[in-house]
């Protein structure tokens, strides 16, 4: 089976440092995989790589077998490579709908002049992308919001609406960093929900940031541990969960953590 | 917005030829207003070469009914895509400035364009100016209040034709790009290219009001399109208020009116001017059009009681 996505030996380099060190990954089809470390192991900047965000140094990255490496974000994005962030870099002055509708764009494509003219056509796509919008937002439970400036929502619900942003844009694979970071347990067993009804049901697949294990255990197929820059294990949970490598580099860190 | 322009029109009919003329003049400040906050209100780029666009249109349109005998009808759309095109070529670089470097980079281009007018004399005429053929159609000279309704005509359809964009997908892609460049690309927005046609866009609402300008006064030289006309078009857009189509009518009106309600005062209009922007920079940042808001909200409120009072 062809991943759906491949990284082949990517490296990123920040001037003198080297972020992202030979790393190496395959995600298969509506597969969730979780990607763990500590603080500065290069997590987010795989994630940014592969997106476009950051330039790779040497190495590549696949979608569906094709090279897709150094295409800039927004074409890559219009490929099916869908992100949230871990610190959400809402539209702050827009609406959440018109968030959302930012993200449905490449799907209401409508050219210049005929919006301008405001013609029969650009209003019908800009009512269907409304629409659909809509459908977005009442999936993620968002419809009271959807006047709401981003930059006034509550924490958890500017988190749901990133996701909800993501997703309007239909991707095949959706980069999610830390979705559940400072979210309640109980907001957090929601996420974990619905991310996994997007893979199970959607056929999405799913890269997943997270530093939670509690979460990543009742979330992923497969983990990958990071520390360093580099690709340290990668398993099952339950085995990642009893590696002696990795509970020395992380989760012996966070069971310290735990007890202070 | 139909029942204003009605009125404004029929309006006019009675009046003298000077307050005619500085209505035209005013609509034709609005005109460039709405273009400019497009630009610096939404996708958030700071130009201080909007008034070169202005230049172009002014100038290209002159020009192509002076030389080529093309009548207004045809050489102001001419010129403003002209701008338009020369808008897309000066946003390719500078849509990937920010702030003050962007600023200086239009700035220099509005210098070149300056030097270039003066420089080509056998063409512009240079500093001494270019005077201008009389708009006609059909060999018939346009009167005073039919040119008012050209430039009524001409603002009217820009004021419908930016609301329409800011209501669209391409006004969401300028807002999203001004807020979170980064999170716009991740959602599939080409922010150079959102940028650059930012840049176009603002140009060709330029040309337009220059082509227009040149028909109404009649005349133009380089002096009319220089550094203090690009700040004048910035006063506009921050006093009405930024990134809002309403704010642009409201500033680029009110502000048009300013020299005329100072002519007592001239010699200090530039520290008045000055003092304006300022103030409203410190006490008023989001301008006019949210100080309306706020009084219609207000009014609002005030007649909901009264309402509630009349059903029971």
């Amino acid at each position: 089976m062809t991943p759906r996505l491949a990284v082949e030996n990517l490296s990123v380099r920040f001037g003198g440092l080297l972020a992202v060190r030979d790393v190496s990954l395959r995600v298969d089809p509506g597969e969730i995989r979780g990607l763990i470390g500590p603080n500065g192991a290069g997590k987010t900047t795989v994630i940014n790589a592969i997106t476009g965000a950051v330039a790779i140094a040497q190495g590549r990255v696949l979608l569906d077998g094709a090279v897709v490496s150094r295409l800039p974000a927004h074409v890559l994005s219009r490929r099916g490579i869908g992100r949230t962030f871990q610190h959400v870099e809402p539209f702050g002055e827009l609406s959440v709908l018109d968030n959302v509708l930012v993200g449905i764009g490449r799907h209401a494509h409508v050219g210049f002049t005929r919006a301008a003219l405001a013609t029969p056509a650009a209003r019908l796509v800009e009512r269907e992308a409304t629409r659909e919008a809509l459908g977005v937002l009442e999936r993620f439970d968002l419809l009271s919001y959807r006047d709401t400036a981003a930059a006034d929502l509550p924490f958890g619900v500017l988190k749901r609406m990133d996701l909800a942003r993501a997703l309007a844009g239909r991707p095949t694979l959706l980069l999610m960093d830390e979705p559940t970071s400072g979210m309640s347990e109980s907001e957090a067993d929601r996420a974990i929900a619905a991310a996994r009804t997007l893979a199970e049901s959607q056929g999405i697949t799913l890269l997943v940031i997270e530093h939670n294990m509690r979460v990543m255990m009742a979330l992923a197929h497969s983990v990958t541990v990071m520390q360093n820059g580099a690709v340290i294990a990668e398993g099952e949970p339950a085995t990642i969960q009893r590696d002696r490598t990795v509970i020395d580099a992380y989760l012996g860190e966070e069971a310290r953590d735990a007890v202070h | 917005m139909g029942a204003a322009v009605v009125l404004l029109g029929l309006g006019a009919a009675g009046l003298g030829s000077y307050p005619i003329y500085l209505l035209s003049l005013a609509m034709i400040n609005v005109i460039a207003a709405v273009g400019l906050n497009l630009l610096t209100g939404n996708s958030g780029q700071i130009s201080l070469c909007h008034s070169s666009f202005m230049a172009i249109g002014a100038y290209g349109s002159a020009l192509l009914t002076a030389r080529l005998g093309i009548p207004f009808w045809g050489s102001i759309p001419l010129g403003a895509a002209l701008a338009a095109l020369i808008g897309a070529l000066v946003g390719a670089p500078a849509s990937r400035l920010r702030g003050i470097y962007l600023a200086l980079a239009t700035l220099g281009f509005l210098q070149i364009v300056q030097i270039a007018i003066e420089e080509l004399a056998d063409i512009t005429g240079g500093v001494r100016g270019l005077t201008i053929p009389k708009a006609q159609i059909g060999g018939v000279r346009l009167s005073e209040y039919a040119r008012f309704l050209l430039v009524l005509g001409c603002c009217a359809f820009g004021i419908w034709t930016a609301r329409n964009l800011l209501a669209s997908r391409v006004g969401r892609e300028l807002d999203a790009v001004r807020l979170s460049p980064h999170a716009a690309q991740a959602l599939g927005v080409s922010v150079h290219r959102v940028r650059l046609a930012a840049f176009a866009l603002s140009a060709a609402y330029a040309g337009v009001a220059g082509g227009l300008q040149a028909i109404v006064v009649g005349f133009i030289d380089p002096v009319e399109f220089g550094v203090s006309a690009a700040l004048r078009q910035i006063t506009f857009i921050v006093v009405g208020g930024m990134g809002s189509v309403g704010g642009s009518v409201l500033g680029a009106a009110v502000l048009s009116a300013l020299p005329e309600v100072l002519r007592p005062v001239k010699e200090y209009s530039d520290i008045i001017y000055t003092l304006i922007l300022l103030g409203f920079l410190i006490f008023l940042p989001h301008g006019l059009i949210a100080l309306w808001r706020r009084i219609a909200r207000r009014m609002q409120r005030r007649d909901m009681p009264a309402a509630v009072g009349a059903q029971s």
